[in-house]
């Protein structure tokens, strides 16, 4: 492996695959950091660009275009609460606030070097494990996806605030997810004879509504005001600030890893998860939501960590882990490479050219992404009036590209009145995203684990990875929601009896 | 009841076109400034390919500029419905696979061959039983323990309009087989369910399954073919145990039914100079994706699409 290794660092360091690789990293940063245009978006706009091109090359260029945009995503989260990619959601939850605060230089800090160690701790459990963790991940099936996603729903419990609202969001979310065709049986599910609603809603016109435009309404509402950061520096070496997020970035670097290595469950799940156990670790739960670093740190740790773990399967066994691994593998084939269990041995000196340009990759984004972000913060100096509209048409743009349908447009706008109207009564919105990325997983698994058994449930609890994740899931509800309720009853008694 | 969906031989076809198209072609300059091509399938996938593979060899022989539009939404069912209700001027191509048909036939797809012309057919993929050797050896394995435990066999798939769950239905139809089916988000997660022994078998090209045949960790043991294949003799078909159906996965282009007949013909004409030229065979070779000829021209491709849809039909009727 070291030899592997070594031989990937000398096909990397050739002049004109440094070029691709810092050319990847700003194509990722700009289209990463434009709300619609996610990584499989960009990956399929250069998939063409690299079929002239010999096949390291090609796969360098598509996988660094993959990391980068998925940390990018971040930036427009951070500042303006647009999140760039379906990934920097969670990051918005108190990136956004640290922005309103006057400590946007700080989350961004925060974000970046959470980002470069999950990506870069991700990278190294790639090359260190690859074909061990792919054989784990096979013993992920159906009960096991569905325990997962149950245990990602209870994230509910540590969003803070209104519980009932937090519940009522996830059920939204849910009716959301269950548009379209149903999973199993093809049978159509709330279309009302429509063929653009036939394939369900689309995750990212939902997020970009409920975030994006809902914020540009209310800024609008509240006059023309410069936001107080209009002049702020980065500090991504805080030691301060480091010391205080150290644990987080490497538990939510681990758990990315971990979940992004699962086919079908993406970086957008992994920092889900990672959030909400960040919450419960936390001592002071009441500052998340409301501009806690951890807060910033996990799910960017988490969702960069993940994005290189989507490419465990991917190379271990042809399955590919995500929707942008999904159209890599399908330019191996173009390139006339053969995916599957045999892939890592046929070709290791590609794989090992990846393996190093993705460190590398993590590298860059430390480098390029200070001036990248002070280009981007001038924006910032730009009036609201002004930029306000700009982020509108950038969201319309981005909405349309991902299918090339005005019905997502539509549908976006839509959603960005609702967000505006359901965070005037202080609702949690991120609880609608919730059910949206998680309750498809959750009801088709739950259901193709029945149709395995012949509807016995008794799987859940005798597969032993699925047990200990819904033994979780079950304590973690018991600790959020049921125990603060005995300890209020409890409170309550003990006032009664003093009295 | 049995029905016969063999396919047609390539031969009449090309004796066809070689009479008919040159000439058409010849009559019709059909070189039009641009032209969108709708692909009725996500990025990246099999059809995806197809298309940009195709792209740059037919804008150099109509000397045109390709658009490339991905629909993938509602199966694909968006671009057929976006190249039906363009003008009909030759200028909007729809590139679609099988699921065309699956999914017309299941009724999620409301544009037929009334509104849309078939140009041409340029691959045909031989669907095989593919089971995890560790578990059944050869076809006579799986049939064994298919017939001893009825209801316990479980075949994985991809969606409900599927190709795939076409060929379940109609091999648990003709052999009376009591195989279950469960569809999953894609290829992919099937894959992953048959590596790990959650079920037992699935249908798929052996194009797509080359890296697992060669780490020994899938195996076709039944071709829906005709004939046995050239490069695995070994493998019985369906049609040799008796079971009259065959089926593949076929990647064609549409057009518009109200388009001149003349522009049509002049397209095929520069389907099949593509399809025979070295540069198409050397992808196709590539990617496996000549296992055998894909080439038929309008005519023959909307016959054998018809036979088709009434085959869908009437699998999923009896359901």
């Amino acid at each position: 492996m070291i030899e592997d290794l070594i031989g990937g660092f000398g096909v990397v360091l050739q002049p004109i695959n440094l070029l691709i690789l810092a050319s990847a990293v700003l194509i990722g940063f700009v289209g990463g950091a434009l709300p619609g245009i996610s990584g499989v978006i960009l990956v399929v706009i250069l998939l063409p660009v690299t079929y002239s091109m010999e096949p390291t090359g090609a796969f360098m260029l598509l996988t660094a275009i993959y990391a980068s945009s998925v940390f990018s995503g971040l930036i427009t989260a951070i500042l303006y609460r647009a999140p760039g990619t379906p990934e920097a959601v969670m990051t918005a939850l108190d990136g956004y606030p640290m922005t309103q605060k006057g400590e946007a230089g700080k989350a961004l800090g925060v974000g970046i070097l959470s980002s470069a160690v999950g990506g870069m701790l991700g990278t190294v459990v790639l090359i260190v494990a690859t074909p061990l963790l792919a054989d784990i991940a096979l013993q992920f099936s159906s009960p096991e996806f569905f325990a997962l996603a149950v245990l990602g729903l209870t994230v509910v419990a540590s969003l803070g605030g209104n519980l009932l609202l937090g519940l009522i969001g996830v059920c939204i979310g849910l009716v959301i997810a269950s548009v379209g065709l149903d999973p199993l049986t093809g049978a159509t599910r709330f279309t009302f004879g429509s063929l653009h609603l036939m394939s369900g809603i689309n995750l990212i016109p939902v997020i970009i509504g409920l975030f994006a435009v809902s914020e540009v309404l209310k800024r609008s509402q509240e006059g023309d005001i410069h936001l107080a950061t209009k002049k702020f520096t980065i500090r991504i070496f805080d030691w301060p600030i480091i010391r205080r997020i150290r644990m987080t970035v490497m538990r939510s670097s681990l758990l990315g890893t971990a979940i992004g290595i699962l086919p079908g469950i993406g970086a957008s799940t992994a920092a889900m998860v990672a959030y909400s156990e960040t919450v419960r670790w936390s001592k002071d739960r009441k500052s998340f939501g409301k501009g806690a670093p951890e807060g910033v740190a996990a799910p960017e740790a988490a969702n960069n960590a993940a994005a290189m773990g989507a490419l465990v399967p991917l190379f271990a066994l042809g399955i590919p882990g995500s929707g942008t691994t999904a159209i890599i593998l399908g330019a191996f084939i173009v390139h006339g490479l053969t995916p599957g269990p045999t892939f890592m041995t046929g070709n290791s000196d590609l794989i090992y050219a990846v393996f190093v340009g993705l460190l590398i990759v993590n590298i860059l984004i430390l480098v390029f992404s200070r001036p990248f972000i002070a280009i981007l913060s001038k924006l910032l100096d730009v009036p609201y009036s002004v930029l306000g509209p700009v982020i509108v048409i950038c969201c319309i743009v981005g909405t349309y590209s991902v299918q090339n349908s005005m019905m997502d447009v539509w549908l976006m706008l839509g959603f960005g009145v609702a967000g505006f109207l359901l965070e005037k009564i202080g609702f949690p919105l991120v609880s609608i995203i919730l059910g949206v990325v998680l309750g498809p997983i959750a009801e088709s698994e739950l259901r193709r684990s029945l149709a395995m058994t012949r509807g016995d449930p008794s799987v859940f609890w005798t597969r032993p990875i699925s047990a200990i994740l819904l033994a979780i899931a079950i304590a973690l509800v018991v600790m959020t929601v049921v125990m603060p309720l005995l300890r209020r009853r409890k409170a309550r008694k003990d006032a009664l009896r003093d009295a | 009841m049995h029905k016969t969906l063999r396919h047609i031989t390539a031969a009449p076809a090309l004796v066809a076109l070689m009479i008919a198209a040159p000439a058409l072609a010849q009559d019709t300059e059909f070189s039009p400034s641009s032209m969108t091509a709708f692909v009725a399938a996500g990025a990246g996938g099999g059809t995806d390919n197809f298309t940009r593979t195709v792209q740059p060899m037919l804008e150099e022989r109509l000397g045109t500029n390709i658009t490339v539009i991905n629909l993938p939404s509602a199966s694909g069912a968006l671009a057929h419905q976006r190249t039906a209700q363009s003008e009909p001027n030759g200028e909007s191509l729809d590139f679609a696979s099988s699921t065309f048909i699956t999914s017309r036939a299941a009724g999620q797809n409301p544009i037929g061959l009334e509104q849309l012309t078939p140009v041409a057919r340029m691959q045909s993929d031989v669907l095989t039983l593919v089971v995890n050797p560790e578990k059944y050896e050869t076809f006579e394995d799986f049939r064994a323990y298919a017939e001893a435990n009825p209801g316990e066999v479980v075949i994985g798939g991809t969606h409900a309009a599927s190709v795939d769950r076409m060929a379940f239905l109609a091999l648990n139809e003709a052999t009376g087989f009591d195989l279950n089916f469960i569809p999953y988000d894609n290829e992919g997660a099937a894959s992953a369910n048959l590596l790990s022994g959650n079920i037992d078998g699935m249908f798929n090209e052996i194009s797509a399954i080359q890296g697992y045949m060669e780490s020994g960790e899938m195996k076709p043991v039944l071709a829906l073919a005709d004939e046995r294949l050239e490069a695995y003799p070994d493998m019985p078909t369906t049609v040799e145990n008796g079971w009259e159906f065959t089926f593949g996965n076929e990647r064609g282009v549409f057009i518009n039914a109200e388009t001149d007949p003349e522009i049509i013909a002049a397209i095929e004409a520069a389907f099949e100079d593509v399809f025979n030229s070295e540069d198409y065979q050397a992808y196709a070779a590539k990617a496996n994706l000549d296992v055998r000829s894909g080439w038929l021209g309008s005519e023959d491709y909307r016959k054998v699409l018809e036979e088709n849809l009434a085959f869908f039909e009437e699998l999923l009727a009896d359901q």
